[in-house]
Protein backbone atom coordinates (compact mmCIF):
# COMPACT_ATOMS: atom_id res chain seq x y z
CA UNK A 1 0.00 0.00 0.00
CA UNK A 2 1.68 3.40 -1.10
CA UNK A 3 1.23 6.50 1.07
CA UNK A 4 -2.06 7.69 -0.47
CA UNK A 5 -4.00 4.62 -0.62
CA UNK A 6 -3.28 4.33 3.19
CA UNK A 7 -4.68 7.78 4.22
CA UNK A 8 -7.43 7.03 2.14
CA UNK A 9 -8.18 3.81 4.03
CA UNK A 10 -7.85 5.77 6.98
CA UNK A 11 -10.25 8.33 6.24
CA UNK A 12 -12.91 5.71 5.39
CA UNK A 13 -12.78 3.86 8.31
CA UNK A 14 -12.83 7.11 10.38
CA UNK A 15 -15.72 8.68 8.63
CA UNK A 16 -17.53 4.93 9.03
CA UNK A 17 -16.34 5.52 12.76
CA UNK A 18 -17.77 8.83 13.29
CA UNK A 19 -20.86 8.08 10.79
CA UNK A 20 -21.92 4.97 14.09
CA UNK A 21 -21.60 7.47 16.93
CA UNK A 22 -23.24 10.36 15.11
CA UNK A 23 -26.30 7.96 14.37
CA UNK A 24 -26.13 6.09 17.47
CA UNK A 25 -26.73 9.36 19.65
CA UNK A 26 -28.76 11.23 16.75
CA UNK A 27 -31.31 8.47 16.21
CA UNK A 28 -32.90 7.66 19.78
CA UNK A 29 -32.91 11.70 20.26
CA UNK A 30 -35.02 11.96 16.48
CA UNK A 31 -37.04 9.26 17.53
CA UNK A 32 -38.32 11.55 20.54
CA UNK A 33 -38.95 14.58 18.60
CA UNK A 34 -40.75 12.84 15.94
CA UNK A 35 -42.78 11.38 18.50
CA UNK A 36 -43.81 14.57 20.15
CA UNK A 37 -45.21 16.05 17.10
CA UNK A 38 -47.21 13.39 16.16
CA UNK A 39 -50.98 13.04 16.90
CA UNK A 40 -52.07 9.92 19.54
CA UNK A 41 -53.72 7.98 16.55
CA UNK A 42 -50.50 7.92 14.41
CA UNK A 43 -48.46 7.42 17.22
CA UNK A 44 -50.66 4.18 18.58
CA UNK A 45 -50.72 2.91 15.13
CA UNK A 46 -49.04 -0.80 14.98
CA UNK A 47 -49.78 -0.95 11.38
CA UNK A 48 -47.67 1.82 10.14
CA UNK A 49 -44.84 2.81 12.49
CA UNK A 50 -44.31 6.68 10.67
CA UNK A 51 -40.63 8.22 10.53
CA UNK A 52 -42.16 11.62 10.03
CA UNK A 53 -45.20 12.84 11.03
CA UNK A 54 -48.06 12.46 8.41
CA UNK A 55 -50.03 15.10 10.40
CA UNK A 56 -47.74 17.54 12.33
CA UNK A 57 -49.22 18.88 15.94
CA UNK A 58 -48.26 21.24 18.42
CA UNK A 59 -51.00 19.41 20.71
CA UNK A 60 -48.41 17.34 22.96
CA UNK A 61 -47.11 20.63 23.89
CA UNK A 62 -50.32 22.64 24.12
CA UNK A 63 -50.98 19.58 26.59
CA UNK A 64 -48.51 19.93 28.81
CA UNK A 65 -48.21 23.78 29.59
CA UNK A 66 -52.40 23.40 30.56
CA UNK A 67 -53.12 19.93 32.13
CA UNK A 68 -49.55 19.65 34.21
CA UNK A 69 -48.25 23.40 35.18
CA UNK A 70 -45.19 23.09 33.25
CA UNK A 71 -44.47 26.60 33.81
CA UNK A 72 -44.61 25.94 37.53
CA UNK A 73 -42.44 23.48 37.69
CA UNK A 74 -39.75 24.81 34.95
CA UNK A 75 -39.69 27.37 37.97
CA UNK A 76 -39.03 24.97 40.14
CA UNK A 77 -36.55 23.11 38.69
CA UNK A 78 -34.78 26.33 38.11
CA UNK A 79 -34.73 27.71 41.94
CA UNK A 80 -33.66 24.04 43.35
CA UNK A 81 -30.96 23.63 40.52
CA UNK A 82 -29.07 26.95 40.18
CA UNK A 83 -29.09 27.46 43.41
CA UNK A 84 -27.59 24.26 44.17
CA UNK A 85 -24.70 24.40 41.31
CA UNK A 86 -23.83 27.95 42.78
CA UNK A 87 -22.96 26.57 45.97
CA UNK A 88 -21.66 23.37 44.94
CA UNK A 89 -19.06 25.61 42.62
CA UNK A 90 -18.25 27.74 45.43
CA UNK A 91 -17.40 24.82 48.19
CA UNK A 92 -15.71 22.68 45.40
CA UNK A 93 -13.14 25.68 44.74
CA UNK A 94 -12.04 25.77 48.31
CA UNK A 95 -12.44 21.57 49.24
CA UNK A 96 -11.09 21.02 46.00
CA UNK A 97 -7.97 23.52 46.70
CA UNK A 98 -7.44 22.34 50.00
CA UNK A 99 -7.08 19.23 48.50
CA UNK A 100 -4.83 20.21 45.54
CA UNK A 101 -1.95 22.49 47.28
CA UNK A 102 -1.61 21.20 50.92
CA UNK A 103 -0.44 18.02 52.26
CA UNK A 104 -1.80 17.39 55.63
CA UNK A 105 -2.67 14.82 58.01
CA UNK A 106 -6.14 13.22 57.21
CA UNK A 107 -5.82 13.67 53.67
CA UNK A 108 -5.60 9.76 52.40
CA UNK A 109 -8.70 9.28 54.67
CA UNK A 110 -10.50 12.40 53.27
CA UNK A 111 -9.78 11.12 49.92
CA UNK A 112 -11.40 7.46 51.07
CA UNK A 113 -13.95 9.13 52.65
CA UNK A 114 -15.22 11.09 49.33
CA UNK A 115 -15.26 7.70 47.72
CA UNK A 116 -17.50 5.55 50.21
CA UNK A 117 -19.58 8.62 50.08
CA UNK A 118 -19.93 7.53 46.21
CA UNK A 119 -21.15 3.75 47.41
CA UNK A 120 -23.41 4.77 49.73
CA UNK A 121 -27.12 4.02 47.70
CA UNK A 122 -28.77 6.89 47.54
CA UNK A 123 -32.06 5.48 48.83
CA UNK A 124 -29.95 4.91 52.51
CA UNK A 125 -29.25 8.66 52.43
CA UNK A 126 -32.86 9.77 51.43
CA UNK A 127 -34.64 7.74 54.02
CA UNK A 128 -33.07 8.80 57.09
CA UNK A 129 -33.03 12.41 55.82
CA UNK A 130 -36.79 12.16 55.33
CA UNK A 131 -37.04 11.71 58.75
CA UNK A 132 -34.87 14.38 60.15
CA UNK A 133 -36.51 16.48 57.40
CA UNK A 134 -39.89 15.61 58.56
CA UNK A 135 -38.79 16.53 62.40
CA UNK A 136 -37.29 20.42 60.61
CA UNK A 137 -40.32 20.79 58.73
CA UNK A 138 -38.35 20.42 55.61
CA UNK A 139 -40.43 18.53 53.54
CA UNK A 140 -42.14 20.13 50.78
CA UNK A 141 -39.19 23.04 50.78
CA UNK A 142 -37.13 24.22 48.50
CA UNK A 143 -34.66 23.62 50.95
CA UNK A 144 -34.89 19.63 51.33
CA UNK A 145 -33.96 19.42 47.38
CA UNK A 146 -31.63 22.09 47.65
CA UNK A 147 -29.43 20.65 50.59
CA UNK A 148 -29.79 16.91 49.07
CA UNK A 149 -28.70 18.00 45.93
CA UNK A 150 -26.01 20.28 47.24
CA UNK A 151 -24.26 17.19 49.26
CA UNK A 152 -25.02 14.73 46.53
CA UNK A 153 -23.19 16.85 43.99
CA UNK A 154 -20.63 18.00 46.49
CA UNK A 155 -17.86 15.00 46.62
CA UNK A 156 -17.98 14.23 42.55
CA UNK A 157 -17.51 18.16 42.33
CA UNK A 158 -14.93 18.67 44.87
CA UNK A 159 -12.45 15.92 43.78
CA UNK A 160 -12.57 17.04 40.06
CA UNK A 161 -12.23 20.45 40.95
CA UNK A 162 -9.20 19.16 42.57
CA UNK A 163 -7.77 17.79 40.06
CA UNK A 164 -8.35 20.82 38.03
CA UNK A 165 -6.05 22.61 40.70
CA UNK A 166 -3.28 20.08 40.02
CA UNK A 167 -3.41 21.44 36.17
CA UNK A 168 -2.31 24.52 37.06
CA UNK A 169 1.44 25.16 37.40
CA UNK A 170 2.20 26.09 41.56
CA UNK A 171 4.89 28.50 39.65
CA UNK A 172 2.15 30.83 39.06
CA UNK A 173 0.99 31.42 43.24
CA UNK A 174 4.55 31.44 43.96
CA UNK A 175 5.22 34.77 42.35
CA UNK A 176 2.28 35.79 43.30
CA UNK A 177 2.94 35.44 46.76
CA UNK A 178 6.56 36.92 46.24
CA UNK A 179 4.37 39.85 45.17
CA UNK A 180 2.87 39.53 48.65
CA UNK A 181 -0.40 38.25 48.08
CA UNK A 182 -1.94 36.35 50.69
CA UNK A 183 -2.93 32.87 50.28
CA UNK A 184 -6.72 33.42 49.27
CA UNK A 185 -6.18 36.80 47.66
CA UNK A 186 -4.06 34.44 45.28
CA UNK A 187 -6.82 31.77 44.87
CA UNK A 188 -9.31 34.12 43.63
CA UNK A 189 -6.84 36.78 41.46
CA UNK A 190 -4.71 34.70 40.50
CA UNK A 191 -5.62 31.01 40.38
CA UNK A 192 -9.34 31.62 39.33
CA UNK A 193 -9.27 33.41 36.46
CA UNK A 194 -6.89 30.87 35.00
CA UNK A 195 -9.29 28.29 35.61
CA UNK A 196 -12.52 29.52 34.07
CA UNK A 197 -12.70 26.18 32.28
CA UNK A 198 -12.25 23.74 35.34
CA UNK A 199 -15.27 26.30 37.30
CA UNK A 200 -17.73 25.93 34.30
CA UNK A 201 -17.36 22.62 34.40
CA UNK A 202 -17.73 21.79 37.71
CA UNK A 203 -20.74 24.55 37.55
CA UNK A 204 -22.52 22.45 35.03
CA UNK A 205 -21.75 18.40 36.19
CA UNK A 206 -23.84 19.72 39.26
CA UNK A 207 -26.64 21.77 37.50
CA UNK A 208 -27.48 18.27 35.45
CA UNK A 209 -27.03 16.11 38.52
CA UNK A 210 -29.71 18.11 40.51
CA UNK A 211 -31.77 19.21 36.75
CA UNK A 212 -32.63 15.57 36.30
CA UNK A 213 -32.90 13.73 39.55
CA UNK A 214 -36.15 12.79 40.33
CA UNK A 215 -36.24 9.96 43.40
CA UNK A 216 -35.14 12.40 45.92
CA UNK A 217 -37.61 14.96 44.48
CA UNK A 218 -40.61 12.79 44.73
CA UNK A 219 -39.82 11.08 48.24
CA UNK A 220 -39.00 15.02 49.68
CA UNK A 221 -42.08 16.92 48.09
CA UNK A 222 -45.80 16.40 48.00
CA UNK A 223 -47.73 19.29 46.68
CA UNK A 224 -47.84 19.97 43.05
CA UNK A 225 -46.87 22.87 43.18
CA UNK A 226 -43.33 22.50 44.40
CA UNK A 227 -42.64 19.64 42.08
CA UNK A 228 -39.96 19.89 39.36
CA UNK A 229 -39.53 19.18 36.08
CA UNK A 230 -38.88 14.84 36.44
CA UNK A 231 -41.64 14.96 38.99
CA UNK A 232 -44.12 16.40 37.10
CA UNK A 233 -43.40 14.42 33.90
CA UNK A 234 -43.62 11.03 36.13
CA UNK A 235 -46.98 12.15 37.03
CA UNK A 236 -47.79 11.86 33.52
CA UNK A 237 -46.42 7.88 33.45
CA UNK A 238 -49.58 7.33 36.26
CA UNK A 239 -52.07 9.87 35.48
CA UNK A 240 -52.10 8.94 31.79
CA UNK A 241 -50.87 5.42 31.90
CA UNK A 242 -48.71 5.53 28.47
CA UNK A 243 -49.33 8.68 26.65
CA UNK A 244 -46.36 8.75 24.77
CA UNK A 245 -46.96 12.15 22.60
CA UNK A 246 -47.20 13.90 26.12
CA UNK A 247 -44.53 12.10 27.42
CA UNK A 248 -41.78 12.64 24.56
CA UNK A 249 -43.00 16.20 24.61
CA UNK A 250 -42.15 16.67 27.95
CA UNK A 251 -38.80 14.34 27.62
CA UNK A 252 -37.69 16.87 24.63
CA UNK A 253 -38.51 19.89 27.36
CA UNK A 254 -36.50 18.75 29.92
CA UNK A 255 -33.49 18.29 27.94
CA UNK A 256 -33.73 20.92 26.28
CA UNK A 257 -31.90 23.62 28.99
CA UNK A 258 -29.52 21.24 29.75
CA UNK A 259 -28.68 20.01 26.17
CA UNK A 260 -28.28 23.73 24.97
CA UNK A 261 -26.23 24.25 27.60
CA UNK A 262 -23.85 21.23 27.30
CA UNK A 263 -23.31 21.84 23.66
CA UNK A 264 -22.03 25.42 24.61
CA UNK A 265 -19.55 23.94 28.04
CA UNK A 266 -19.04 20.78 26.45
CA UNK A 267 -15.57 22.13 25.10
CA UNK A 268 -14.62 23.64 28.55
CA UNK A 269 -14.99 20.54 30.31
CA UNK A 270 -12.59 18.51 28.32
CA UNK A 271 -10.12 22.11 27.97
CA UNK A 272 -10.73 21.88 32.14
CA UNK A 273 -9.77 18.31 32.32
CA UNK A 274 -6.39 18.61 30.00
CA UNK A 275 -3.18 18.77 31.77
CA UNK A 276 -0.97 21.73 30.32
CA UNK A 277 -4.00 23.06 28.94
CA UNK A 278 -3.65 26.43 30.88
CA UNK A 279 0.12 28.23 30.07
CA UNK A 280 1.38 29.31 33.44
CA UNK B 1 3.12 38.17 54.03
CA UNK B 2 1.24 37.04 56.48
CA UNK B 3 3.45 37.49 59.09
CA UNK B 4 3.05 40.76 59.37
CA UNK B 5 0.26 40.52 61.03
CA UNK B 6 1.87 40.31 64.20
CA UNK B 7 -1.51 40.92 66.08
CA UNK B 8 -2.47 37.49 65.71
CA UNK B 9 -2.52 34.92 68.53
CA UNK B 10 -1.59 31.76 66.41
CA UNK B 11 1.46 31.59 65.78
CA UNK B 12 2.80 31.68 62.02
CA UNK B 13 3.47 27.92 62.27
CA UNK B 14 -0.02 26.97 63.54
CA UNK B 15 -1.45 29.21 61.16
CA UNK B 16 0.44 27.45 58.40
CA UNK B 17 -0.66 24.11 60.15
CA UNK B 18 -4.48 24.75 59.88
CA UNK B 19 -4.60 26.76 57.02
CA UNK B 20 -5.37 23.52 54.87
CA UNK B 21 -8.51 22.60 57.58
CA UNK B 22 -9.97 26.26 56.73
CA UNK B 23 -10.31 24.92 52.57
CA UNK B 24 -11.87 21.84 53.46
CA UNK B 25 -13.48 22.04 56.52
CA UNK B 26 -17.13 23.14 54.69
CA UNK B 27 -17.02 20.62 52.40
CA UNK B 28 -15.68 18.03 54.87
CA UNK B 29 -17.78 18.70 58.04
CA UNK B 30 -20.99 19.01 55.30
CA UNK B 31 -20.06 15.58 53.64
CA UNK B 32 -19.57 14.19 57.42
CA UNK B 33 -22.88 14.96 58.95
CA UNK B 34 -24.93 14.47 55.91
CA UNK B 35 -23.25 11.01 54.21
CA UNK B 36 -22.17 9.78 58.22
CA UNK B 37 -24.73 10.20 59.93
CA UNK B 38 -27.40 8.11 57.11
CA UNK B 39 -24.59 5.74 56.92
CA UNK B 40 -24.76 4.80 60.71
CA UNK B 41 -28.32 5.48 60.96
CA UNK B 42 -28.71 3.08 57.94
CA UNK B 43 -26.36 0.44 59.43
CA UNK B 44 -28.48 0.55 62.46
CA UNK B 45 -31.72 0.62 60.83
CA UNK B 46 -30.68 -2.55 59.57
CA UNK B 47 -30.51 -4.69 62.29
CA UNK B 48 -33.86 -3.49 63.41
CA UNK B 49 -37.43 -3.76 62.62
CA UNK B 50 -37.74 -0.29 61.20
CA UNK B 51 -41.58 0.34 59.76
CA UNK B 52 -42.19 3.53 58.47
CA UNK B 53 -46.19 2.59 59.40
CA UNK B 54 -44.52 1.79 62.92
CA UNK B 55 -41.92 4.20 64.31
CA UNK B 56 -43.43 3.82 67.72
CA UNK B 57 -42.84 0.08 67.65
CA UNK B 58 -39.21 -0.06 66.39
CA UNK B 59 -36.94 -2.74 68.14
CA UNK B 60 -34.00 -4.89 67.72
CA UNK B 61 -33.97 -8.08 65.81
CA UNK B 62 -30.88 -9.13 65.29
CA UNK B 63 -30.10 -10.60 61.54
CA UNK B 64 -33.57 -10.63 60.77
CA UNK B 65 -33.51 -8.09 58.28
CA UNK B 66 -30.34 -10.22 56.74
CA UNK B 67 -32.15 -13.86 57.29
CA UNK B 68 -35.21 -12.48 54.89
CA UNK B 69 -32.58 -10.73 52.47
CA UNK B 70 -30.50 -13.85 51.67
CA UNK B 71 -33.70 -16.45 52.08
CA UNK B 72 -35.49 -14.05 49.71
CA UNK B 73 -36.77 -16.89 46.91
CA UNK B 74 -35.40 -13.98 44.19
CA UNK B 75 -31.74 -13.31 45.93
CA UNK B 76 -29.75 -15.08 43.71
CA UNK B 77 -31.80 -13.73 40.23
CA UNK B 78 -31.00 -10.40 41.53
CA UNK B 79 -27.24 -11.17 42.11
CA UNK B 80 -27.18 -12.22 38.83
CA UNK B 81 -28.64 -9.69 37.53
CA UNK B 82 -26.66 -6.97 39.10
CA UNK B 83 -23.36 -8.68 38.03
CA UNK B 84 -24.56 -9.26 34.39
CA UNK B 85 -25.93 -5.53 34.44
CA UNK B 86 -22.70 -3.81 35.82
CA UNK B 87 -19.99 -5.40 33.96
CA UNK B 88 -21.57 -5.58 30.68
CA UNK B 89 -22.61 -1.50 30.97
CA UNK B 90 -19.21 -0.95 32.30
CA UNK B 91 -17.30 -3.05 29.66
CA UNK B 92 -19.31 -1.36 26.99
CA UNK B 93 -18.99 2.37 27.87
CA UNK B 94 -15.56 1.49 28.61
CA UNK B 95 -15.25 0.53 24.81
CA UNK B 96 -16.91 2.23 23.18
CA UNK B 97 -16.02 5.94 25.19
CA UNK B 98 -12.32 4.52 24.21
CA UNK B 99 -12.98 4.63 20.38
CA UNK B 100 -14.87 7.27 20.29
CA UNK B 101 -12.24 9.68 22.56
CA UNK B 102 -9.62 7.97 20.08
CA UNK B 103 -11.62 9.56 17.10
CA UNK B 104 -12.13 12.65 18.84
CA UNK B 105 -8.54 12.81 19.08
CA UNK B 106 -7.76 14.08 15.64
CA UNK B 107 -8.46 17.14 13.58
CA UNK B 108 -11.48 17.09 11.07
CA UNK B 109 -13.88 19.00 9.73
CA UNK B 110 -16.75 20.20 11.77
CA UNK B 111 -15.12 18.48 15.22
CA UNK B 112 -16.49 21.29 17.54
CA UNK B 113 -20.12 20.57 16.75
CA UNK B 114 -19.91 16.95 16.09
CA UNK B 115 -18.41 16.77 20.01
CA UNK B 116 -21.01 18.82 21.10
CA UNK B 117 -23.96 15.96 19.80
CA UNK B 118 -21.79 12.61 20.59
CA UNK B 119 -21.17 14.55 24.38
CA UNK B 120 -24.65 14.66 24.82
CA UNK B 121 -26.36 12.28 26.30
CA UNK B 122 -24.41 13.01 29.73
CA UNK B 123 -26.75 15.70 29.77
CA UNK B 124 -29.74 13.66 29.73
CA UNK B 125 -31.70 12.42 32.76
CA UNK B 126 -32.02 8.78 33.25
CA UNK B 127 -36.11 9.60 33.33
CA UNK B 128 -35.78 10.52 29.84
CA UNK B 129 -33.82 8.22 28.88
CA UNK B 130 -35.47 5.22 30.35
CA UNK B 131 -38.77 6.52 28.85
CA UNK B 132 -37.60 6.94 25.73
CA UNK B 133 -35.97 3.38 25.46
CA UNK B 134 -39.20 1.69 26.51
CA UNK B 135 -41.11 3.83 23.67
CA UNK B 136 -38.36 2.78 21.25
CA UNK B 137 -38.87 -0.68 22.54
CA UNK B 138 -42.50 -1.30 22.96
CA UNK B 139 -43.74 -4.58 21.22
CA UNK B 140 -46.39 -3.35 19.52
CA UNK B 141 -45.79 0.03 18.54
CA UNK B 142 -41.64 0.34 19.26
CA UNK B 143 -39.37 1.55 16.37
CA UNK B 144 -36.81 -1.04 16.58
CA UNK B 145 -39.01 -3.72 16.00
CA UNK B 146 -39.81 -1.74 12.56
CA UNK B 147 -36.54 -1.25 11.62
CA UNK B 148 -35.26 -4.83 12.28
CA UNK B 149 -38.98 -5.60 10.01
CA UNK B 150 -37.74 -3.81 7.73
CA UNK B 151 -34.41 -4.96 7.41
CA UNK B 152 -35.73 -8.18 7.28
CA UNK B 153 -34.06 -9.41 10.39
CA UNK B 154 -37.77 -10.87 11.81
CA UNK B 155 -40.83 -11.61 10.68
CA UNK B 156 -42.60 -11.15 14.09
CA UNK B 157 -42.26 -7.91 16.68
CA UNK B 158 -40.07 -9.07 19.47
CA UNK B 159 -41.76 -8.61 23.11
CA UNK B 160 -38.51 -7.23 24.42
CA UNK B 161 -40.37 -6.14 27.69
CA UNK B 162 -41.69 -9.17 28.15
CA UNK B 163 -39.16 -11.83 27.36
CA UNK B 164 -36.95 -12.84 30.27
CA UNK B 165 -33.41 -11.98 29.24
CA UNK B 166 -34.62 -9.54 27.30
CA UNK B 167 -36.11 -7.25 29.15
CA UNK B 168 -32.75 -6.50 31.58
CA UNK B 169 -31.15 -6.04 27.87
CA UNK B 170 -32.79 -3.11 27.31
CA UNK B 171 -32.03 -1.67 30.35
CA UNK B 172 -28.02 -2.46 30.12
CA UNK B 173 -28.68 -0.76 26.07
CA UNK B 174 -30.01 2.45 27.92
CA UNK B 175 -27.45 2.11 30.58
CA UNK B 176 -24.81 1.84 28.00
CA UNK B 177 -25.59 4.87 25.66
CA UNK B 178 -26.24 6.99 28.28
CA UNK B 179 -22.79 6.80 29.84
CA UNK B 180 -20.62 6.28 26.86
CA UNK B 181 -19.48 10.12 26.99
CA UNK B 182 -18.53 10.15 31.01
CA UNK B 183 -15.83 7.39 29.54
CA UNK B 184 -15.35 9.62 26.13
CA UNK B 185 -14.69 13.29 27.85
CA UNK B 186 -12.46 11.87 30.51
CA UNK B 187 -10.40 9.29 28.01
CA UNK B 188 -10.28 12.06 25.52
CA UNK B 189 -8.67 14.73 28.33
CA UNK B 190 -6.18 12.42 29.34
CA UNK B 191 -5.36 11.91 25.32
CA UNK B 192 -5.31 15.40 24.98
CA UNK B 193 -2.70 15.80 27.87
CA UNK B 194 -0.10 13.26 26.31
CA UNK B 195 2.76 14.99 25.33
CA UNK B 196 3.40 15.19 21.52
CA UNK B 197 6.85 15.03 21.54
CA UNK B 198 6.56 10.88 23.01
CA UNK B 199 5.48 10.52 19.86
CA UNK B 200 8.37 12.19 18.19
CA UNK B 201 10.78 9.30 18.99
CA UNK B 202 8.40 6.67 18.46
CA UNK B 203 7.54 7.88 14.97
CA UNK B 204 11.48 7.69 13.61
CA UNK B 205 12.21 3.96 15.59
CA UNK B 206 9.42 3.50 12.67
CA UNK B 207 6.76 2.10 15.55
CA UNK B 208 3.62 0.99 14.12
CA UNK B 209 0.24 2.74 14.98
CA UNK B 210 -1.05 0.05 17.35
CA UNK B 211 1.78 -0.58 19.00
CA UNK B 212 2.37 3.01 19.79
CA UNK B 213 -0.75 3.04 21.25
CA UNK B 214 -0.49 0.18 23.52
CA UNK B 215 3.46 1.03 24.65
CA UNK B 216 3.20 5.21 25.14
CA UNK B 217 -0.61 6.41 24.83
CA UNK B 218 -2.06 3.36 27.30
CA UNK B 219 0.36 3.94 30.17
CA UNK B 220 0.17 7.78 29.59
CA UNK B 221 -4.12 7.90 30.05
CA UNK B 222 -4.55 4.43 32.45
CA UNK B 223 -4.83 6.28 35.40
CA UNK B 224 -7.64 7.99 34.19
CA UNK B 225 -9.24 4.61 33.02
CA UNK B 226 -8.82 3.18 36.22
CA UNK B 227 -10.30 6.48 38.32
CA UNK B 228 -13.44 6.22 35.52
CA UNK B 229 -13.99 2.53 36.14
CA UNK B 230 -14.00 2.36 39.62
CA UNK B 231 -16.23 5.48 39.60
CA UNK B 232 -18.23 4.12 37.19
CA UNK B 233 -18.89 0.79 38.43
CA UNK B 234 -19.62 2.27 41.57
CA UNK B 235 -22.72 4.45 39.99
CA UNK B 236 -23.88 1.89 37.65
CA UNK B 237 -24.06 -1.14 40.44
CA UNK B 238 -26.13 1.08 42.65
CA UNK B 239 -28.08 2.89 40.10
CA UNK B 240 -32.16 1.57 39.74
CA UNK B 241 -33.77 4.71 38.23
CA UNK B 242 -33.30 2.99 34.24
CA UNK B 243 -34.74 -0.50 35.54
CA UNK B 244 -37.89 1.19 37.89
CA UNK B 245 -38.35 3.47 34.42
CA UNK B 246 -37.92 1.14 31.30
CA UNK B 247 -38.93 -2.60 33.13
CA UNK B 248 -40.44 -1.96 36.73
CA UNK B 249 -38.02 -5.16 37.22
CA UNK B 250 -40.42 -7.26 34.89
CA UNK B 251 -41.06 -9.55 33.90
CA UNK B 252 -41.41 -11.51 37.33
CA UNK B 253 -38.27 -9.83 38.33
CA UNK B 254 -36.34 -10.88 35.33
CA UNK B 255 -34.63 -7.62 34.68
CA UNK B 256 -34.72 -6.64 38.67
CA UNK B 257 -31.75 -5.81 40.28
CA UNK B 258 -30.39 -5.32 44.05
CA UNK B 259 -30.92 -1.96 44.07
CA UNK B 260 -33.87 -1.78 42.30
CA UNK B 261 -35.42 -4.25 44.24
CA UNK B 262 -34.87 -2.75 47.52
CA UNK B 263 -36.05 0.31 46.04
CA UNK B 264 -39.50 -1.36 45.29
CA UNK B 265 -39.30 -2.80 48.37
CA UNK B 266 -38.74 -0.35 50.65
CA UNK B 267 -41.62 2.02 48.74
CA UNK B 268 -44.12 -1.11 49.00
CA UNK B 269 -44.00 -2.16 52.41
CA UNK B 270 -41.98 0.84 54.20
CA UNK B 271 -39.94 -2.02 55.80
CA UNK B 272 -36.93 0.00 56.20
CA UNK B 273 -35.02 -2.82 58.06
CA UNK B 274 -34.91 -4.60 55.29
CA UNK B 275 -33.85 -2.15 52.91
CA UNK B 276 -30.93 -1.11 55.00
CA UNK B 277 -29.88 -4.84 55.08
CA UNK B 278 -29.93 -4.33 51.39
CA UNK B 279 -28.33 -1.44 51.15
CA UNK B 280 -25.01 -2.61 53.96
CA UNK B 281 -24.81 -5.81 51.14
CA UNK B 282 -24.36 -3.30 48.51
CA UNK B 283 -21.65 -1.53 50.45
CA UNK B 284 -20.03 -4.58 51.65
CA UNK B 285 -19.38 -5.59 47.66
CA UNK B 286 -18.33 -2.14 46.78
CA UNK B 287 -15.74 -1.66 49.14
CA UNK B 288 -14.41 -5.23 48.59
CA UNK B 289 -14.93 -4.76 44.98
CA UNK B 290 -12.75 -0.88 45.34
CA UNK B 291 -10.71 -2.66 47.42
CA UNK B 292 -9.94 -5.33 44.88
CA UNK B 293 -9.76 -3.34 42.12
CA UNK B 294 -6.91 -0.82 43.14
CA UNK B 295 -5.12 -3.45 44.19
CA UNK B 296 -4.73 -5.38 40.95
CA UNK B 297 -4.49 -2.33 38.70
CA UNK B 298 -1.59 -1.59 41.57
CA UNK B 299 -3.31 2.07 42.00
CA UNK B 300 -3.79 1.45 45.67
CA UNK B 301 0.49 2.72 46.39
CA UNK B 302 -0.14 5.85 44.06
CA UNK B 303 -2.12 7.21 47.45
CA UNK B 304 -4.56 9.01 45.10
CA UNK B 305 -6.86 6.32 45.63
Amino acid sequence: MNRKTKRRVTGVIRFIVLAFYFLLVVLPIYWMIVTSFKTNAEIINAQLITYWPHTFTLDNYKGLFSTIHYGTYLKNSLIVTLSTSVVVTILSIYGGYGLARFSFKGKGAAMVFFLITQMIPSILVIIPLYVVFAKMKLIDTYASLFIFYTVTNLPFCAITMRSFFERIPYALEEAAAIDGCSRAQTLWKVVLPVMFSGIVAVFVFAFIGAWNELIAGTIFLNSQKMWTIPIGLKSLVGKYNVDWGSMMAGGCLALLPTAIMFIFVQKYIVEGMTAGAVKG
Amino acid sequence: MSSKKSGSKLSLQTRRKLQPYFYIAPVMILLLLMFGYPLIKSIIMSFQDYKLSRLDKVSWNNFKNYAAMFSDKNFGLLLKNSLLYVISAVLAQFLLGLGLALTLNGKFKGRGIYQSIVFLPWAFSAFVVGLLFRWSFNGEYGVVNDVLKKLGLIDTGISWLGTPGLSLLVVIFAMIWIGIPFFGINILAALQSVPSDIYEAADMDGCGTIRKFFTLTLPYIKPTIIMTILLRTIWIFNSFDLVVIITEGGPANYSQTLPSYMYTQAFASYDFGLAGAFGVLLMVILTLYALIFLRITKYDKAGDF
